[in-house]
């Protein structure tokens, strides 16, 4: 009876197998396909291959709207951790180029003391010494005052109401004349409206190494564009070629209409005044 | 060759700069441009082969009298003064803001521009017209250039006194 009831168990067993197969092998088949794809180097590659590649396609353009906030918070937290380190990196670099630059000025500095020196004895340096003993300043003084010498670059006359330009002259080629004439005009205006200073003018214009400096009369104005250091003696110096330029040059001028002729004859008178070292 | 002051004023936005750079540059820009106080820049013209060399002034904003530095306007030859075409506000006190002008630069010549003349039809340009207490002078665009060349070329002759 027991040999009876075991055979049949082992016939159910080996009955439920063969069903087993039947029933499971399309997805027995499905798994042994998915595992040569995932269990071989080959197989995995080519199906994840293309992913990756779109998703690094992606990634290239638009990195910084993925991971820019968390690039910068990285980046950011950082830098405020390694403050210290870095500034002692830079400094030390800092330190040595501003120490190259400023011997390299100071060596520049050095050569015109010494070409000013070494001229010292030609008859430039013997008139500047009877110079220093008759106006008083020590030689050292005239030497130091020839190294930044004013010269005057671009000097102008200039309508003062309508700001046309009645004559110019330059030591250099410049950007359209009428055009500087017109804004110098603009500023003054300005200043003066804004200010509410109709009584004043504006005299002096500050920018770096250069001034500008304004001369008023009646129904003209003139504007000296200067480069290097102005002494205010040499501005009265100036102030006072100025008042003779006008008195002798610009007297019976009339600025009622203006022309080219004008305009060219009151450049050749400026050139004529202010072609030379008016400081020499 | 003569030269001469010329002012470009009118309300805020109207194109005057647009004309400006159009004038001289020929070139428009599509940004819309504002002018922080005065531009100046210089165009020589020729009116039957007289050659005038206009120093061409742009001045911000309004013209009414504490918006504007009264020196601006100081010996000026010539006024243009731009309305835009599109905007009733900025022709308003046309006569009234034409008067203030002349009373400021007596002689003066001025010539009444409607600008962005691109923007509305013909039948909306003769209603406009009807409506402006007094006539325009020319009618402009900056963006195409229409007129632009003209419009100076009117005010060369009116200072050169060789009106038709």
């Amino acid at each position: 009876m027991k040999m009876e009831n075991h055979s049949s168990s082992s016939q159910e067993a080996l009955m439920l197998n063969h069903l087993k197969s039947i029933l499971l092998k399309q997805d027995r088949q499905e798994i042994d396909s998915i595992k040569k794809t995932l269990y071989t180097k080959e197989g995995l590659e080519k199906e994840v291959s293309p992913l990756i590649e779109e998703r690094i396609e992606y990634l290239k353009t638009n990195f910084s709207k993925e991971f820019g906030i968390h690039v910068d918070n990285v980046i950011e937290h950082k830098l405020e951790a390694s403050k210290e380190q870095l500034l002692n990196v830079i400094y030390p670099v800092l330190g040595q180029m501003i120490r190259k630059f400023v011997s390299f000025q100071f060596q520049l500095l050095k050569d015109r003391i010494d070409q000013q020196v070494s001229s010292v004895f030609s008859t430039k340096g013997l008139i500047g010494q009877i110079k220093s003993k008759i106006l008083g300043i020590r030689s050292s003084d005239l030497v130091l005052r020839d190294i930044d010498k004013p010269i005057i670059e671009e000097i102008y006359v200039i309508q003062r109401d309508s700001g046309l330009l009645v004559g110019s002259y330059s030591r250099q080629e410049t950007m359209d004349k009428d055009m500087i004439a017109g804004m110098l005009t603009a500023i003054k205006s300005f200043a003066q409206d804004a200010f509410h200073v109709e009584k004043q003018e504006l005299e002096l214009i500050n920018y770096g190494n250069f001034k500008i400096l304004v001369q008023n009369f009646f129904s003209y104005y003139i504007a000296v564009a200067i480069s290097g250091s102005l002494s205010s003696q040499e501005q009265d110096h100036l102030a006072v070629i100025l008042l003779e330029f006008a008195e002798k040059d610009m007297k019976g001028v009339s600025l009622h209409l203006i022309t080219s002729e004008l305009t060219e004859e009151v450049s050749s008178k400026l050139e004529h005044h202010f072609k030379k070292d008016i400081f020499a | 060759m003569i030269s001469t002051k010329v002012i470009l004023t009118g309300s805020f936005g109207v194109g005057k700069t647009s004309l400006f750079n159009q004038f001289l540059f020929n070139k428009f820009s599509e940004r819309y441009l504002t002018t922080i106080g005065v531009n100046v820049k210089k165009k020589i013209i020729k009116v039957e082969e007289e050659e005038l060399s206009i120093l061409l002034w742009d001045i911000a904003g309004e013209i009414s009298q504490d918006k504007v530095p009264n020196s601006y306007f100081l010996g000026a030859s010539g006024i243009i003064y731009v309305f835009d075409v599109t905007r009733p506000l900025t022709y308003k006190n046309l006569t009234s803001d034409i008067d203030y002008l002349k009373s400021k630069i007596p002689g003066v010549k001025v010539k009444v521009v409607g600008n962005k003349k691109d923007l509305i039809t013909p039948q909306q340009l003769l209603e406009l017209e009807e409506e402006l207490s007094q006539p325009a002078d020319i009618y402009s665009s900056a963006k195409t250039g229409e007129n632009v060349e003209a419009l100076f070329e009117i005010l060369g002759r009116a200072i050169l006194g060789k009106e038709a």
